[in-house]
C-alpha cells in the first residue's frame, strides 16, 4: 500500500467535504427547522442566499422535504450525501469496509426518513452515523496520508460554511487553525498565499455580513 | 441452525451495511440490488468434499494443460482427440496468446467450477467459469455475520472455516508475481461484480486500481501515484474481460483497459490473473471434451461427471438431440450468465421446428444437454421453508498448488419452477458449509 | 507516415506494425529509424511473430510520424517453410462466409490439382470477376461485403481470396508489405502449399516475386494493421502514408 493514486486523492478530498456538508448542513436544518414552526413562510430564504442555492422552494414545507430528501434537487441533503457515498464507494480498499459501513448506513438511513412522518427525529440517527464515520476513519483508515486528504476536504468544506452562514469568530478561527495544520501534513500542492491571506482576512474581521465572498475566493483557492 | 434462521433478517441488514450488492443494467440504467442471502446452509459432508476436491483438482489440472497446450504444441489437436475447428473457431481463441507461456506455466489461477446434486446423490459439473468467475466474496462475508448472528452453531470446529479464501487468493498472486506490487483491477463501481472487486482488494492488501490508474512505459505496467511516483506491478488480477483488456490489441474502441498491457504480459514482465485467453476452455462446446482431457493429460478417469452433453456437431449426436430435443435443454455456445439457455420443454410447436432448423443449420454454436433433476434445497420464505434449485459454484485456485476453496457460492432460484440461479435472474445466495469430520 | 491532428492531442499510445520482418526469403536491414514524438518506445513481437514498435507519449501534440529506411535482400516465389497453424484453415471476422462467397467457393470445387495449383486457378478467376476501384469499399469492408459490390481494393481482393480459399479447405492468411515502386502499402495473400507459405497477389493477378516486401500476416486485415493508436482530445485527424521501394543494383 501506501500509493495513492490521483484519482483517488480526489474522491478522498471530496469524501471529506461531502460528510461534513451533510453533516453541517443537517445540524442547520434542526435550527432552521426550529425557525420555521413560528416564522412566516419563506424563513428559508436567507439561508439559500448564503449558501448560494438557487430558491426554488415554494414553502416552508416544500423546503422541509426537497431540501431534505429530494434526490432530483442537486442542493439537497440527500443529493449530497448520494455525492459522498459515490466518493467513498471507491475507496473500499482504503477506507476499509467497517468505516465505509458507516457512509453506507448515513446514506440508507437518510433516504428511509423521507417515509416517516417525523423525519427529524431519524435524522439524529444520520448525524450519529457521521459522528461514527469520522471515529473509525482515525482508528481504521491505516495510511496518514489518507487520514490527512480527508480531513482537509473537511475543514476547507466548514470553513466554507461557517463562513458563508456567519459563525461566530471563535469557532471559525479553530477550524482555520485545524485546516492549516493538517493542509502542511499532506504531500498535496496548495497555493499557501490563498492560505495566509484567508487567514490574515479570519483574523481581522468580526463578522461576516460582508466581504465573505473575498473569503470564499481564497478558500477555494487553496487546492 | 434454527438460531440462524431466526437471525435472516438481522444478518441480510449487515450485509446491506457492508453493501453486499450486485449491479444491473435494466433499460441503460445502472443500479445496484442487494444479493438476497438465506440463512439454511448446504452442508457438504468431509467425505463429500474430499471427493469433490479430488475431482475438481484433477478437472483445473488437466484444464490447465489443455490450455498450456494450445497455445503451445497442440498435441491434444495433432492427436485427434479434440476436433481442431471446436478450438480454433471458438471466439475465447486468442492468437495473440499463441506460444505464450504465462509465468509458472499456468493459465486458470482462479477457475470457478459450477455443479449442481442430482437427485440421484450424484455430482455433476454444470460449467468451468475460466476467466474472470465472481463470486467467491459473498460466502466470505456472510459466515462472518452468521458467526456474530450464532457463535454456538461454529464453536466446535465442526464447520470448517472459509474466511480464509483472501489468504489462498493472495498466496496465489505471490507465486506468479514477476516483481512488483499486487493489483486488482476493476472496470469500475458500475460493474456489476464491484463490491466483490473492492472486498477482495480489502481483504487481500491488493491495490485497487482502475484502468486510468495504470500505464505500460519501456514494456513494464505501473500504477500511478497523485505525487507523480510510479510502482511497477508484478501481477495484475484484472475483473475485465480479455477483450477489453487492451484497446490496442483487441477492441480499439474500448475506453477502458489499459494500452499495451499484452505485450507487456507477452514480453513475460507482468502476471496477469487469469490468463487472456482461457475462453478457450472454458467454451460450451469444449465443455464436452473435458472428460477426455483429463484421461489424455492426467491419464486418469475423471471423478466428476459432466451432465450428459450432445454435440450436435457429430452427427449421431445431432440426430439424437433433434429428435428429443423437447426435452433436452440447448445452450449457445457463446452466451453466458444464464442468457442464451432455452428448455426444449417450454418451447412451443413453432419454436420447437424454428430451433432444430438453426441447430441444423449451425451445428457448432449449439450444445444440448439432459435435464438434470436437481436435488432441491430449502429456503426460507417468510416463516415457510420452500424447496427450490440451487447449484454451487466451487473455487479453486492454482498457484504452487491447486486448491479447492473449501465452501463455495451456492446460488438458488427465486422461483419455484425456475432452473435458472443466477443473481441477475433474481435469485439469493446461501453459505456453503464444508463439515471438518 | 504521419498523422495529424486538427486540434492537440495527448495520453497517445501506439503500436505500429512497420518493420519487415527477417525470415527465410527476405533479410532486412533498417538503416534508419524516425518515430516522433514519444517518451517511450520498445520493440516487441506479437503473437502471430509479426515486429512491433510499441509506446507512448503524454504531452500535447499536433502530430504524429515515423519514417522507416532500410534495405531488403528479398528472394520470391519460394515457398517459407513453417508448421500450418490451424487457425487459418478457419473463417475470421473479415473472412466469414456468407452466401456469396459460399456460392463463389462451389463453383470453384471442380478445380483439380495441388493446393498451390487451385489457389492460383482461384487468382485468376478473380482477377477476371473482380474489379479494382478504390474509394467503394473501407478497411471495414468483409468478403462477403466486397463480393457483392464486385469491386474493391487489394485488402478486398485478399479478403475474397481467402475467404474462397478456407471454404474451398486450403489454409490461407492475409499479408500486408511493400511492392517495387512508389504510393502505398499493399496486401496480398498466402496459401498453405502441404509443406510451408506461398505468396499470390490477387489484385494484380501474380506470383508474388523479389518486388515484394512483407511486413506482418494474420488470420485478415485486422490482426496486422499497420499501426494503432489511442490518444486523447477532441480532434480530427489526417493521415499521410508515403511509401518507396527501389530495386537496388
Amino acid at each position: 500500500m501506501g500509493i495513492i493514486s490521483v484519482e483517488k486523492l480526489d474522491h478522498l478530498y471530496w469524501l471529506g467535504r461531502y460528510t461534513e456538508r451533510v453533516y453541517t448542513t443537517l445540524r442547520k436544518f434542526y435550527d432552521i427547522y426550529d425557525q420555521m414552526i413560528e416564522s412566516p413562510e419563506g424563513a428559508y430564504r436567507k439561508y439559500c442566499e448564503r449558501l448560494n442555492i438557487p430558491d426554488i422552494y415554494e414553502s416552508n414545507k416544500d423546503f422541509t422535504y426537497s431540501y431534505l430528501f429530494d434526490i432530483k434537487n442537486p442542493d439537497s441533503i440527500f443529493a449530497n450525501m448520494g455525492r459522498a457515498f459515490d466518493n467513498a464507494i471507491v475507496l473500499r480498499d482504503e477506507l476499509s469496509s467497517n468505516v465505509l459501513s458507516y457512509v453506507q448506513l448515513a446514506l440508507d438511513t437518510l433516504g428511509a426518513s423521507a417515509q416517516t412522518t417525523a423525519p427529524l427525529l431519524e435524522l439524529q440517527q444520520v448525524i450519529d452515523y457521521l459522528l461514527a464515520f469520522w471515529g473509525c476513519v482515525d482508528d481504521y483508515v491505516e495510511e496518514e496520508e489518507c487520514r490527512n486528504i480527508l480531513k482537509c476536504g473537511k475543514y476547507i468544506e466548514r470553513l466554507d460554511l461557517y463562513i458563508r452562514l456567519d459563525y461566530n469568530r471563535k469557532d471559525i478561527e479553530k477550524e482555520y487553525s485545524k485546516l492549516q495544520n493538517r493542509i502542511q501534513k499532506t504531500h498535496m500542492c496548495y497555493n499557501e498565499k490563498n492560505l495566509e491571506c484567508l487567514g490574515r482576512m479570519i483574523e481581522e474581521k468580526a463578522d461576516w455580513k460582508t466581504g465573505y465572498q473575498e473569503a470564499l475566493g481564497y478558500l477555494g483557492g487553496i487546492i | 441452525m434454527r438460531e440462524l434462521i431466526d437471525h435472516t433478517e438481522g444478518i441480510n441488514r449487515l450485509l446491506a451495511r457492508y453493501g453486499v450488492k450486485f449491479g444491473l443494467y435494466k433499460n441503460g440504467n445502472f443500479h445496484e440490488q442487494l444479493f438476497p442471502f438465506d440463512a439454511i446452509p448446504r452442508v457438504i459432508s468431509h467425505e463429500d468434499f474430499l471427493y469433490l476436491e479430488k475431482g475438481l483438482i484433477q478437472r483445473v489440472d488437466a484444464l490447465n494443460l489443455f490450455l498450456n497446450d494450445v497455445y503451445g504444441d497442440k498435441k491434444i489437436i495433432k492427436d485427434g482427440v479434440i476436433p481442431e475447428e471446436f478450438v480454433f473457431s471458438s471466439s475465447g481463441y486468442l492468437p495473440e496468446c499463441e506460444g505464450m507461456v504465462p509465468p509458472k506455466g499456468i493459465h486458470s489461477h482462479i477457475s470457478g467450477i459450477d455443479l449442481v446434486l442430482g437427485k440421484d446423490k450424484e455430482w455433476y459439473i454444470l460449467e468451468d467459469n475460466l476467466r474472470i468467475p465472481s463470486g467467491a466474496s459473498y460466502p466470505m462475508i456472510a459466515r462472518e455475520i452468521c458467526r456474530q448472528a450464532s457463535p454456538r452453531t461454529f464453536h466446535n470446529h465442526l464447520i470448517v472455516d472459509n474466511r480464509n479464501y483472501a489468504e489462498m487468493l493472495r498466496e496465489m498472486m505471490d507465486y506468479v508475481n514477476v516483481g512488483g506490487i499486487p493489483v486488482i483491477m476493476t472496470p469500475g463501481r458500475y460493474n456489476a461484480a464491484y463490491f466483490e472487486h473492492s472486498f477482495l482488494a480489502e481483504r487481500t492488501g491488493c491495490e485497487l486500481a482502475m484502468c486510468s490508474d495504470l500505464f505500460v512505459e519501456k514494456n513494464f505496467l505501473y500504477y500511478k501515484d497523485y505525487r507523480g511516483e510510479k510502482k511497477k506491478v508484478g501481477v495484475i488480477y484484472r475483473r475485465i474481460s480479455d477483450e477489453y483488456l487492451d484497446p490496442m490489441t483487441f477492441l480499439p474502441e474500448s475506453l477502458i483497459g489499459v494500452p499495451n498491457i499484452m505485450d507487456v504480459y507477452r514480453s513475460g514482465n507482468v502476471s496477469i490473473v487469469n490468463a487472456p485467453g482461457n475462453g478457450v476452455a472454458d467454451d460450451k462446446g469444449i465443455y464436452y471434451f473435458v472428460p477426455r482431457m483429463i484421461r489424455y493429460y492426467l491419464d486418469q478417469e475423471p471423478v466428476l461427471k459432466n451432465a450428459p452433453t450432445y454435440l450436435p456437431f457429430y452427427e449421431e449426436d445431432k440426430k439424437y438431440v433433434l429428435d428429443h430435443l423437447d426435452k433436452l435443454v440447448v445452450k449457445d455456445v457463446a452466451e453466458a450468465g444464464g442468457y442464451g439457455v432455452i428448455f426444449g420443454n417450454e418451447l412451443s410447436k413453432e419454436k420447437l421446428s424454428d430451433l432444430k432448423e438453426l441447430i441444423e443449420r449451425e451445428s457448432r454454436r449449439f450444445i444440448a444437454q439432459e435435464v438434470i433433476d436437481f436435488q432441491d434445497l430449502n429456503i426460507m420464505e417468510g416463516e415457510e421453508m420452500v424447496p427450490r434449485k440451487a447449484d454451487l459454484r466451487a473455487f479453486v485456485l492454482s498457484g504452487k498448488e491447486t486448491k479447492v476453496w473449501a465452501s463455495g457460492l451456492t446460488r438458488f432460484s427465486r422461483k419455484a419452477d425456475s432452473f435458472v440461479v443466477n443473481s441477475s435472474q433474481g435469485g439469493g445466495f446461501k453459505d456453503t458449509w464444508v463439515l471438518s469430520r | 507516415m504521419s498523422l495529424r491532428f486538427t486540434e492537440p492531442v495527448w495520453d497517445h499510445y501506439f503500436a505500429l506494425r512497420c518493420i519487415p520482418g527477417n525470415d527465410e526469403n527476405q533479410k532486412i536491414t533498417i538503416t534508419s529509424r524516425y518515430v516522433q514524438p514519444t517518451d517511450s518506445m520498445d520493440e516487441v513481437t506479437d503473437g502471430f511473430g509479426n515486429h512491433k514498435y510499441v509506446g507512448h507519449y503524454a504531452d500535447l501534440h499536433r502530430k504524429f510520424e515515423y519514417e522507416v529506411e532500410g534495405i531488403a535482400q528479398v528472394e520470391g516465389m519460394r515457398i517459407r517453410k513453417e508448421e500450418l497453424h490451424p487457425m487459418y484453415r478457419y473463417p475470421s471476422e473479415f473472412t466469414q462466409c456468407g452466401p456469396q462467397i459460399q456460392a463463389y467457393a462451389d463453383r470453384m470445387s471442380n478445380l483439380e490439382g495441388t493446393n498451390l495449383e487451385r489457389a492460383i486457378q482461384v487468382m485468376h478467376q478473380l482477377y477476371e470477376h473482380f474489379q479494382y476501384k478504390s474509394g467503394v469499399t473501407d478497411i471495414h469492408t468483409t468478403a462477403e461485403e466486397a463480393m457483392r459490390l464486385g469491386q474493391g481494393v487489394c485488402q478486398d481482393y485478399a479478403h475474397i481470396m481467402i475467404a474462397v480459399l478456407r471454404r474451398m479447405g486450403i489454409p490461407a492468411r492475409y499479408v500486408n508489405g511493400l511492392m517495387i515502386g512508389e504510393g502505398y502499402t499493399h496486401a496480398w495473400v498466402e496459401i498453405y502449399t502441404g509443406e510451408g507459405w506461398y505468396g499470390l497477389d490477387p489484385t494484380n493477378n501474380l506470383h508474388v516475386d523479389d518486388y515484394y516486401i512483407k511486413i506482418a500476416h494474420g488470420r485478415d486485415y485486422k490482426d496486422c494493421v499497420l499501426d494503432k493508436g489511442r490518444f486523447l482530445g477532441m480532434t480530427e485527424q489526417t493521415q499521410e502514408i508515403y511509401v518507396n521501394v527501389e530495386e537496388m543494383k
